[in-house]
């Protein structure tokens, strides 16, 4: 069995986002980046089906260097080997591109993702990689069990929840309750630093080219109502046409 | 210029309001660029709602199985597209599109952009503004080729003059079949309440409600308001409320025009989540609350007090 987990590296979730001095693109200055936290789900689920079943664990990553200090992250919390696929790629249907070109003659048999790179929130790529390599798909996925090759998922659909039954190759976009966060132990650590992490070269051109960005900063009122008169909160909001 | 295709998301009959928005859009968009438009859906529609617009050309019904979801079963759909020759899909997010334009996107190798606010036609291609970080920020891409998918923000802001024309349209019908490698166990699908992400009012509520059966108060509240329910992560981690009801970074993202948030502290993931509402009420009996920095309205005050004497109020009207 062989499991690959693909991670994003996104801002941390406290962070406030600012423009560069162009006014044109993120500033990534002063940005505590982690991995994402869907993607973080996927990873300690996968790391738990490989303690279970033995399963050969790969971490992939389509970004630059910056983010090897957090794929050795990855590896410390037990898998085994990573991939970086170096491209700047911030749009999702280049890097499922890239994902389908490297993992198409791996025979991958499980790929977990997070449901949404909580960046740029597309959602779409694990539904793109998993028709590009003809795989089953879903997500979100909230419940895997793995048992004798099937896959039981508790998954969330646009009208509510269901559970379904699939079987392998599967790609997965995963949501919490699926695992608990795992924190890497100091065992895990120090073998980390021995395991690989091999460096691929893109391969396709970009369909779509970032020319601006925009911070949005909501005004709010800020209005306060003192407790005794709570009631005529009632009466604002109708006024407002808001109730 | 190729045609074009709209999906629309519709329940018991009824369109959603954000895929009408798109329809004025997307019909007014082929009259200026000349080229018509397809529509596909869900369920069966009579032709007369559609009669309104002058470009739009045919009402597909795409009859699916239970589950949807193993992408090979579009064959039907991708061999319709390619006889109507469609280049440009427009749809507002659901999780259902979402898996159908990826596959669309793979097969035909056109680009899909998600989470779209507004599309323009510059001389160069095509100009697109995103919504990203959680509603934080916006960024404006542009994408080269006459052929994409687009699948919209539910918070997408496009004023446009509503239906222009009318037209006689045509009614089909593709069939998806099952896979058989995919199963349906058991659905369990939200009923009673109004679904959190197209609800126009929600009510959150945090841990400082204390208890699960303090929320017989915050849901007749809501009832009255016509409201759907939410709540922070650590009340859905502790099974206080459904985990479908979280709201923020890793729950889901709403954008009501009111959203009234009580014992809730104002975590920056959780307005990650409420970030897009109009207006936002904060009831905390905490004044430091951060939540107050970002509220139109504030009331510091006990919720076991305030909440019950606000539906008082809303009665009594
Ligand atoms: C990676 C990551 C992702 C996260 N994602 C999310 C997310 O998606 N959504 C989310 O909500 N959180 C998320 N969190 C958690 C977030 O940081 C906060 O811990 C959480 O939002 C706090 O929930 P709360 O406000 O209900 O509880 P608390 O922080 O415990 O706040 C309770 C509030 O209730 C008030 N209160 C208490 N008693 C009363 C009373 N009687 N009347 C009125 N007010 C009262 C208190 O003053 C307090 O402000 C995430 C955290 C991390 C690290
Ligand atoms: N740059 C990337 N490298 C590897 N995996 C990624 C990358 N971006 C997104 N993913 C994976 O795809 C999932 C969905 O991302 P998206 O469709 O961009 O919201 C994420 O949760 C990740 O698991």
């Amino acid at each position: 069995m062989k499991i690959l987990v693909c991670i994003s590296v996104v801002p941390d979730t406290t962070s406030k986002i600012t423009l560069d001095s162009s006014n044109t693109r993120i500033n990534s200055e002063g940005l505590t980046y982690i991995v994402g936290p869907y993607d973080d789900y996927a990873l300690s689920r996968a790391i738990e089906i490989k303690e279970q079943t033995q399963a050969e664990l790969v971490v992939l990553h389509v970004g630059t260097a910056d983010s090897e200090a957090l794929i050795r992250k990855c590896l410390a919390l037990g898998a085994d080997s990573a991939v970086r696929i170096d491209s700047s790629a911030i749009d999702s249907y280049q890097v499922a591109q890239e994902i389908i070109q490297y993992a198409q003659d791996k025979s991958f048999d499980l790929i977990m993702m997070g449901k949404e790179a909580i960046d740029y929130n597309s959602g779409i790529v694990h539904a793109l990689v998993a028709h590009g390599l003809g795989y089953n798909h879903f997500s979100p996925v909230m419940h895997l069990d793995f048992d004798a090759g099937k896959l039981t998922l508790e998954i969330e659909t646009d009208l509510g929840k269901s559970k379904v039954s699939s079987t392998l190759p599967a790609v997965l976009g995963c949501q919490e309750p699926i695992a608990e966060w795992k924190i890497p132990s100091m065992r895990g650590i120090m073998t980390a630093r021995t395991k690989e992490i091999t460096v691929i070269a893109p391969t396709k051109v970009n369909f779509e080219s970032q020319i601006s960005a925009q911070v949005i900063e909501t005004e709010r009122l800020q209005k306060m109502i003192p407790v005794e008169n709570a009631e005529s909160l009632i009466d604002m909001l109708k006024s407002e046409n808001l109730i | 210029m190729k045609n074009l295709a709209v999906f629309i998301d519709s329940k018991s009959g009824q369109v959603a309001e954000s895929s009408k928005r798109l329809l004025d859009f997307v019909s007014n968009w082929a009259l200026e660029h000349g080229t018509s438009v397809f529509v596909y859906g869900f369920e069966p529609f009579s032709s007369e709602l559609f009669n309104a617009y002058a470009s739009i050309k045919q009402y597909t019904h795409i009859k699916i199985p239970d589950l949807v979801n193993h992408n090979q079963v579009i064959a039907p759909l991708l061999e319709d597209i390619h006889q109507k020759e469609i280049g440009q899909f427009f749809y507002v997010k659901t999780l259902l599109v979402d898996t159908m334009a990826s596959s669309i996107a793979n097969s035909l190798q056109i680009p899909l952009i998600s989470n779209v606010l507004k599309v323009e036609k510059v001389a160069a291609g095509y100009q697109l503004t995103k919504s990203v970080f959680s509603g934080k920020a916006t960024i404006t891409t542009e994408i080269k080729g006459e052929s994409f998918l687009i699948a919209f923000s539910k918070s997408f802001s496009i004023d446009l003059p509503g239906h222009v024309g009318n037209s006689t349209i045509i009614q089909s019908e593709i069939t998806l079949e099952k896979d058989p490698q995919n199963i349906l166990i058991e659905n369990h699908p939200i009923t009673g309440s109004i679904p959190l992400p197209d609800a126009a009012i929600v009510v959150g509520a945090g841990r400082g409600l204390k208890d699960p059966s303090n929320w017989a108060m915050v849901e007749d509240f809501a009832k009255e308001l016509g409201a759907a329910t939410a709540c922070s992560k650590p009340v859905s981690d502790l099974n206080w409320r459904p985990h479908h009801e979280h709201v923020g970074q890793t729950g889901v993202k709403i954008a009501p025009k009111l959203y009234i948030a009580c014992g809730i502290s104002g975590a920056i993931q959780h307005l990650a989540g409420v970030n897009g509402s109009r207006k936002i009420v904060v009831i905390n009996n905490d004044p430091e609350a951060p939540f107050f920095k970002h509220a139109d309205y504030g009331i510091v005050g006990d919720v076991f007090d305030v909440l019950p004497r606000l539906l008082n109020k809303l009665k009594s009207h």
